[in-house]
């Protein structure tokens, strides 16, 4: 049934992971999520989608080290999270990360600093990763100097020349007009077959989650729960041609499906305001 | 969160004038300072008793807050008059607003033996000293609260058909409101201070000019109760005019 | 509006660009502005009370400069203020770093700060006179007390409301907390610290000009002062010219450094 065997090794482990706020029995209690368990493999494609508050992006933080869960744990490889692993795990956030007062090649320079990257890889690394996302001659921009788009592209970019074997996306093309988003989605795709990274990725995009991932973990309302996993079997990279097939809609259709009573239930429950707060 | 964390500062600055006045004692108790430098707490505190008994201190205060009164309403009408002039076109805002800024950025103090020259010793130079202070930040704060007004509220009201003085009544006023009421407040306080100022280095009259009469005469007590006065009098406005401005902000 | 105007200046090739235009007239009312008081200080003007710029520029050269006393005043005034100054920048810098980085500085240390410069300082001259007598040395404490403040202040509100999602990126890079000071805090604060720099120039000059014109026996506030009691308004004026021209070019070196190091902003 799965292009992908279920024998390839687990990248990220989650064990019985659950997030409350606020202190337990008080009426500001929250529980965020709620015993999630998942295994992820190396070199998957992995979408958390869920309607707005159900917890993924926090899900994702905790996988990444930047929250600590209130119980569970998660591991990486042989490793227990219990703070950023720059050298394993990369962001992409939803807008861009990029330090508004460096230059891009700055923002590389001092990221790979941070990550402790020999400082003769940084020059090569660097002009690859853009060459890639089509931005090198941008090199020398502030960030304010290029539109949203181009800079998530930058970003993204920057989060593949960490070379880290995971990267964490988080709405990455939340803030991107829908032409952009596609294509970027299609550049996404074509680097995902080129370099097997393990990638996880938060998005409340119905046709972003089935054009890019090999599996789709939908979750409920809060508290987040996984509901159910959907298997999507198409190799990468994917043309826009994918997306023209039955196959496409009919799974489009039945992640509507599975995610229409959670929406109506969060509505319901938040009186449908914005949570400023996050998912 | 909130106020847990405004409870522990307002601890931190209780312990602040806590350590201030205990350091005061201290070292006026031991003799480690001349009291003519820093005289003990209970003689500065007899003297603004004796200040206060006497009645000597509210004809220089009635003198000064009516020079402050007059020296800020002129600052307020001309500063607002001339950013609304200025502001009328945006050619006009980029002539003008840099030949403001820039006189802005000379010390005013330097004029003030003109400003003695012009309008004598009494406190007509003060008003004009003071005006002209306080009249660079509020046109200053106008202009750019004015100037900086989102042209899609101008382009919707002029759609729904308003007039020009409708348009800066409910829309242009309103958004600029909150930068203009920045220039109000520093605008105050400069007036504030530089009529204060003027009186202190040269006046006949009013609380700057006795500030300065007190360390000349060697009265260190007295000096230190009217420095106590101006300082409790303008942690007051200050607080008056934050809380002010955070009920504005509410809306 | 600019562009379009500019464009729209291309196709008729004499005229000039928008931004041309406004500097020009800016210079046009500048000029105008000193025409309009030359007039009125040749025809109107009490001659004890005001010149003409004429007679002014005049003055500069043969009341102010050519006079050693008065060209040492100059120095003096301008070595008291640079002195204020640097100390102003290295102790405000250093303070507000150090009450900036901590969030008990930021909650409780801040307000008093804001407090204390919010007290009219002028008030407190006369004291400062006692404590440091008529020298140099109160001239330069005066312009230190009032230049230090705007710094810190700057400085302390310049370290607020940096992103969180910039802290968490660079967590998850791996940056350690002295790499967040260094190139997250430190460079979000600098476009502040520069308005603070441009303020407390502005008031260094202010505290030490103050200090010249209460009590002193030299400086340029000193003379000003001088010539106004003697009813000579050229050479006055001249004086006032002068420490104008020092203000501006004071505020236009930091001016620069400030374009140099907030480039990023535009």
């Amino acid at each position: 049934m799965t292009t992908l065997s279920n024998d390839k090794p687990t990248a990220i482990s989650i064990r019985n992971v659950s997030q409350r706020y606020g202190e337990a029995g008080s009426s500001g209690a929250v529980v965020a999520l709620q015993d999630i368990s998942l295994d992820i493999r190396q070199g998957e494609f992995l979408c958390l989608l869920g309607p707005s508050g159900c917890g993924k992006s926090t899900l994702l933080n905790i996988v990444g080290g930047l929250f600590s869960a209130t119980e569970g744990q998660v591991k990486v490889g042989d490793k227990i999270v219990k703070g950023p692993l720059p050298a394993d795990i990369s962001f992409v956030f939803q807008e861009s990360t990029l330090y508004p007062w460096y230059t891009i090649r700055e923002n590389f320079d001092v990221a790979f600093k941070f990550q402790r990257v020999p400082r003769n890889e940084w020059k090569e690394r660097t002009a690859s990763a853009l060459q890639a996302v089509g931005m090198s001659s941008f090199i020398d921009h502030f960030p304010n100097q290029l539109s949203v788009g181009m800079r998530q592209r930058v970003n993204l970019a920057r989060g593949i020349a960490l070379k880290t074997d995971i990267i964490l996306m988080d709405e990455p093309f939340a803030a991107l007009d829908e032409q952009t988003r596609m294509v970027l989605g299609e550049d996404l795709s074509e680097l995902l077959a080129a370099t097997k990274k393990t990638i996880v990725f938060v998005t409340h995009s119905l046709a972003e989650a089935v054009f890019l991932s090999d599996r789709i973990v939908v979750m409920t309302a809060r508290p987040g729960r996984i509901k159910t996993i959907v298997e999507v079997n198409e190799p990468h990279p994917r043309s826009p041609d994918f997306m023209l097939q039955p196959r496409f809609s009919e799974l489009r259709n039945e992640l509507y499906a599975l995610l229409r009573d959670e929406i109506r239930q969060a509505i319901a429950t938040t009186g449908g305001s914005v949570r400023p707060s996050g998912d | 969160m909130l106020e847990t964390s405004n409870a522990s500062a307002r601890i931190v600055q209780i312990a602040f004038l806590a350590i201030a006045a205990g350091a005061w004692y201290a070292v006026t108790t031991t003799g480690n300072i001349s009291p003519l430098l820093l005289p003990p707490m209970d003689r500065v505190w007899s003297a603004l008793n004796t200040l206060l008994a006497r009645g000597q201190f509210w004809p220089p205060i009635l003198i000064t807050l009516t020079t402050i009164a007059q020296a800020y309403a002129i600052a307020i009408v001309t500063g607002v008059l001339v950013a609304y002039l200025v502001t009328r076109s945006r050619f006009l805002t980029e002539v003008f607003e840099p030949v403001i800024a820039g006189v802005f950025s000379i010390p005013i103090t330097l004029f003030f033996p003109v400003f003695i020259l012009f309008f004598g010793i009494g406190p007509a130079s003060k008003v004009a000293y003071g005006a002209t202070y306080g009249f660079f930040p509020i046109a200053l704060n106008t202009i750019a609260g004015l100037s900086a007004v989102d042209e899609r509220f101008l382009r919707s009201a002029r759609s729904m058909g308003a007039s020009s003085f409708d348009t800066f009544r409910h829309v242009l006023f309103p958004a600029a409101f909150p930068v203009i009421l920045t220039g109000l407040r520093v605008g105050f306080f400069i007036s504030f201070a530089s009529v204060l100022g003027g009186e202190t280095l040269s006046s006949a009259v009013g609380v700057g000019r006795n500030i300065a009469l007190a360390a000349e005469l060697m009265e260190p007590a007295r000096l230190y109760a009217w420095i106590v006065f101006v300082i409790l009098t303008a942690i007051v406005l200050n607080t008056i005019v934050s809380q002010i401005e955070n009920r504005r902000r509410d809306y | 509006m600019s562009a379009l105007a500019a464009k729209a200046g291309s196709e008729t090739p004499p005229r000039m660009t928008y931004a041309s235009r406004v500097v020009w007239t800016r210079r046009g009312v500048i000029a105008a502005i000193a025409v309009f008081f030359e007039i009125y200080g040749r025809t109107f003007a009490d001659p004890n009370l005001f010149s003409p710029p004429s007679t002014i520029v005049a003055a500069l050269f043969q009341k102010v400069f050519a006079e050693e006393r008065i060209r040492d005043a100059i120095w003096i005034t301008f070595m008291e203020v640079s002195v204020a100054y640097v100390m102003s920048v290295v102790f405000g810098l250093a303070a507000g770093l150090l009450v900036g980085w901590t969030r008990p500085g930021r909650h409780a240390v801040y307000p008093i700060i804001l407090l204390l410069y919010s007290i009219p300082q002028v008030i407190l001259l006369p004291l400062f006179v006692l404590i440091f007598g008529i020298g140099p040395a109160v001239k330069i404490a005066f312009g230190f007390t009032h230049g230090i403040f705007p710094i810190m202040v700057n400085v302390i509100a310049g370290m607020r409301n940096v992103s969180p999602l910039l802290l968490s990126g660079s967590r998850s890079l791996g940056a350690s907390s002295i790499d967040v000071a260094r190139h997250v805090y430190f460079p979000h604060m600098v476009p502040s610290l520069f308005a603070g720099l441009r303020l407390a120039m502005t008031l260094t000059l202010l505290g030490v000009i103050l200090g010249e014109l209460y009590v002193s026996t030299t400086g340029i506030g000193y003379y000003t002062k001088l010539f106004a009691e003697r009813l000579d308004p050229a050479p006055l004026f001249a004086l006032i010219s002068v420490l104008a021209f020092m203000a501006i070019l004071l505020n236009e070196v930091v001016r620069v450094a400030e374009r140099k190091f907030t480039r990023w902003k535009r």
